[in-house]
């Protein structure tokens, strides 16, 4: 077990420092310097309801997986399948309760995305394709039963030690391959967008990149992109609604944000994060089923399904905490890299207010439902960096790569 | 058949309004339409060689392959205003069954014969060679027409009782048979709601694992294929693998359509499932190599009747799914339907990878249906149908 803590607090040590200097003095900026008094309203209407429907639906899961904890069991007559087979079973059915359960929440989040213009899916066609998105969860959960029940025929209460390694492996293997599983993406034609991402890369000591578009604006409004995968299989991806709302400059902002966390390793950090939230969740599943006899039985597998939801809840503020650490180097690195304030500001509030983010929300949404620092925040750092980048120029020369246009 | 037709929609019509008000059918219309029924009976068991005579145009009983129909009784209101709407998902079966209307209506460029339709192509030729209809594919095709036949009857209000898809109360089906390849089905009807809601879904982790056992199967087919030639009988270890890949597909196919409840095992244990695979035949007896050189053309006919009697199943199975949502288990008539196909097509993909060479039976007899009834007593004629 001390070998286990110090090798979490030696990869939380070595993971946790960002580019973002620790002194930075953010301004405090006012919201209606960038928003209308009606975008701001919009978007906290939009935010409350969410926000409240989220929370809902996560009470509802837990209310759910605890009878199903409680009940689930009984569901071991319908199995002709051995252990693990069962195991699966269970697995499976404890999450199609958790969807069938979710719908209605969904469907409201579908319905208030459509009245503020945010969802253009219709919905049927999101109970469907959430259907058969079941389908993937299920090999999933599948895959994870095999493993840890495998693991616990052999290594019984002990299992979790094991699995973690395993559960890790599979990560990286998800993450390295997670690019080629994006649906509907295409090369980027734009050749001037092309050739500013060679530039970036360059400049942030990155190999050449891939950047692809995936088509979004049939299904919604929002804008955004994201950088998958790793090492040869790393990619930029763009929404096609951001190419269209975005110009230029503001578009190189997003390319150098999403290029900052490949030059970051943020998916290797935050996969070796999730490590770390592993060992200690896998330990306490492990204990909590040890009166049902252990992860080896399959009566086990209701109750580990709960206190895993559980323990993924209650861990979600330090995700969220982690994942915004990243979000704002890659905002720091972005400006480092384009020195273009002036598109970084007019990225930030274009995608806020396409994606009817709350500009600066309560300190409890962010707790649980920010993965980004919220709009503010980011504005505030673009101002920050002004300042310092100002303070700087005064002081000594520039660095390598200068505004681009 | 043109004018047969005509005449009995307008009776059909009449019919109607006579049973709706007196709440029986007129005893002269119900005897119009009784021998419409056999009349069309008569033709399609002609037509699709079922029947050899040319048959009459009266629709008088005495056909080889006939209808017997109870006089009329009294019949509930309610049932009989509603019979086109209660009567579609039994049109749809007797559709899959029949053929001719399903996959077209569909949308499909490939229209289905059906398991008629398809017998019938196959017994043309066989009766062109032999001179003679297969039993197995003339009692298969007295099946069809006979479901046919029911759904015709109960249309027309000659009957309410609801057409019964189990091939179980045909005579065709209780001749003892000693087939190598035996489908036992120890199921009792009763179905989880929640896990027939999901039940393709629950499927996903072995649609991957059936996936990958395919491709394992595919080599141990080829190798077995040219061991069983070489040496006149497959290996054992093969043996052994691919009649647990067969039993693993049924298990498999059981749960998806319905006809067993359990979520299935991995590794096609024998006996793990309520509707298995017996396999007679281990350890492996010798086989004729001419019949091992040609198997895979020789099976194309089998797989025809396979694919058609699937095509009829997954029907049923989708029929299944919405009464055991609703009602909690399934309707027995729609359960042996499913599970005399999957005997068809274990015996079809048994004899493919050459774990036996006795030729599929296609006759609605199973093995399955063993179980429930006493063996015959000694001398017990084979068949219900003398061939």
């Amino acid at each position: 077990m001390p070998a286990v803590a110090l090798a979490a607090a030696f990869v939380a040590a070595l993971t946790w420092p960002t580019d973002v200097p620790s002194q930075l003095g953010t301004p405090e900026l006012d919201p209606h310097a960038f928003f209308s008094g009606s975008q701001i309203a919009r978007a906290g209407d939009y935010a409350a309801f969410t926000s409240v429907n989220q929370v809902l639906s996560a009470l509802v899961l837990v209310a759910v997986l605890v009878v199903y904890a409680r009940r689930g069991t009984r569901f071991m007559r319908e199995s002709a399948a051995g252990r693990i087979g069962t195991g699966m079973l269970l697995a499976m059915l404890g999450l199609a309760l958790v969807w069938l359960a979710e719908l209605p929440f969904g469907l409201a989040q579908l319905w208030w995305g459509r009245r503020y213009g945010v969802a253009d899916l219709g919905y049927l066609e999101w109970v469907v394709s959430s259907w058969f998105a079941l389908s993937g969860v299920f090999i999933g959960v599948c895959l994870t039963v095999l493993i840890v029940m495998a693991i616990a025929a052999v290594a019984r209460q002990q299992w979790w030690l094991l699995a973690v390694p395993a559960f890790a492996a599979i990560g990286l293997l998800v993450a390295f391959v997670s690019p080629y599983l994006v649906p509907n993406v295409e090369p980027l034609r734009d050749k001037r967008i092309a050739a500013d991402a060679r530039r970036l890369e360059r400049q942030q000591g990155l190999p050449r990149i891939d950047v692809e578009v995936q088509r979004a604006k049939q299904h919604t409004t929002e804008i955004n992109a994201a950088s998958a995968g790793f090492g040869p299989t790393r990619r930029v991806i763009l929404w096609d609604t951001l190419l269209e709302a975005l110009d230029r400059r503001q578009v190189r902002f997003v390319l150098a944000h999403e290029l900052g966390h490949q030059s970051r390793d943020h998916i290797l950090k935050t996969i070796g994060w999730s490590i770390l939230l592993a060992v200690p969740s896998a330990f306490l599943v492990a204990v909590a089923t040890r009166r049902r006899g252990g992860i080896y039985r399959p009566e086990a597998i209701p109750l580990a399904l709960l206190v895993f939801v559980v323990l993924t809840i209650a861990s979600t503020p330090v995700q969220n905490s982690l994942s915004r650490r990243f979000e704002a180097e890659a905002d720091w690195v972005a400006l480092e890299t384009t020195r273009d304030p002036a598109a970084a500001r007019g990225a930030l509030v274009k995608l806020g207010d396409a994606s009817l983010e709350d500009p600066d929300p309560p300190s409890w949404a962010q707790l649980f439902f920010g993965t980004h620092p919220s709009v503010m925040d980011r504005l505030e750092m673009v101002e920050a960096w002004r300042r310092e980048s100002g303070w700087r120029r005064r002081t000594r020369p520039l660095a390598a790569g200068g505004p681009m246009d | 058949m043109a004018l047969w037709f005509s005449l009995a929609t307008l009776v059909a019509i009449a019919n109607w309004i006579a049973t709706l008000i007196s709440g029986a059918p007129s005893p002269m219309l119900h005897r119009f339409l009784s021998a419409y029924v056999r009349y069309v009976t008569h033709v399609v068991a002609y037509l699709s060689l079922a029947a050899n005579p040319y048959p009459g145009f009266a629709g008088r009983p005495g056909y080889p392959i006939d209808v017997e129909i109870d006089p009329p009784a009294r019949q509930n209101r309610w049932v009989t205003g509603f019979r086109l709407l209660l009567a579609i998902p039994a049109v749809l079966l007797a559709d899959a069954l029949v053929g001719f209307g399903t996959s077209a209506a569909a949308g499909s460029n490939v229209t289905s014969g059906g398991v008629l339709g398809t017998v019938a192509f196959l017994g043309w030729f066989a009766s062109l060679a032999r001179g003679r209809m297969p039993q197995g594919m003339r009692d298969l095709a007295a099946y069809a027409i006979g479901y046919s036949a029911q759904v015709n009857g109960y249309l027309l209000l000659l009957t309410d009782r609801y057409p019964n898809s189990d091939p179980a109360i045909y005579d065709s089906a209780n001749v003892f048979r000693d087939d190598p390849i035996r489908v036992p089905v120890d199921d009792d009807l009763r179905r989880s709601r929640l896990t027939v809601f999901f039940r393709l879904l629950l499927a996903t982790p072995h649609f991957v694992w059936f996936l990958l056992w395919t491709i394992a199967a595919l080599f141990a087919g080829i190798a077995n294929w040219f061991a069983t030639l070489i040496s006149g009988q497959s290996p054992s270890a093969l043996h052994r693998f691919l009649s647990a890949y067969l039993r693993y597909q049924v298990h498999l196919y059981a749960f998806l359509q319905l006809v067993a409840n359990p979520f299935p095992g991995f590794v096609g244990k024998p006996g793990s499932y309520p509707v298995d695979v017996e396999i007679e035949v281990e350890p492996p007896g010798r086989q004729n190599r001419w019949v091992t050189a040609f198997r895979a053309p020789l099976s194309i006919p089998a797989f025809l009747i396979a694919s058609a009697l699937t095509t009829s199943a997954y029907v049923a199975a989708m029929l299944g799914w919405f009464y055991a949502l609703v009602r909690g288990r399934v309707p027995k008539g729609l359960r042996n339907l499913g599970a005399m196909e999957l005997r068809y097509y274990a015996q079809t993909a048994g004899y493919f990878y050459l774990l036996t060479d006795r030729y599929p039976y296609s006759g609605p007899s199973s093995g399955w249906q063993l179980r429930l009834n006493p063996a015959p007593p000694p001398g017990a004629p084979q068949s219900a149908y003398p061939a």
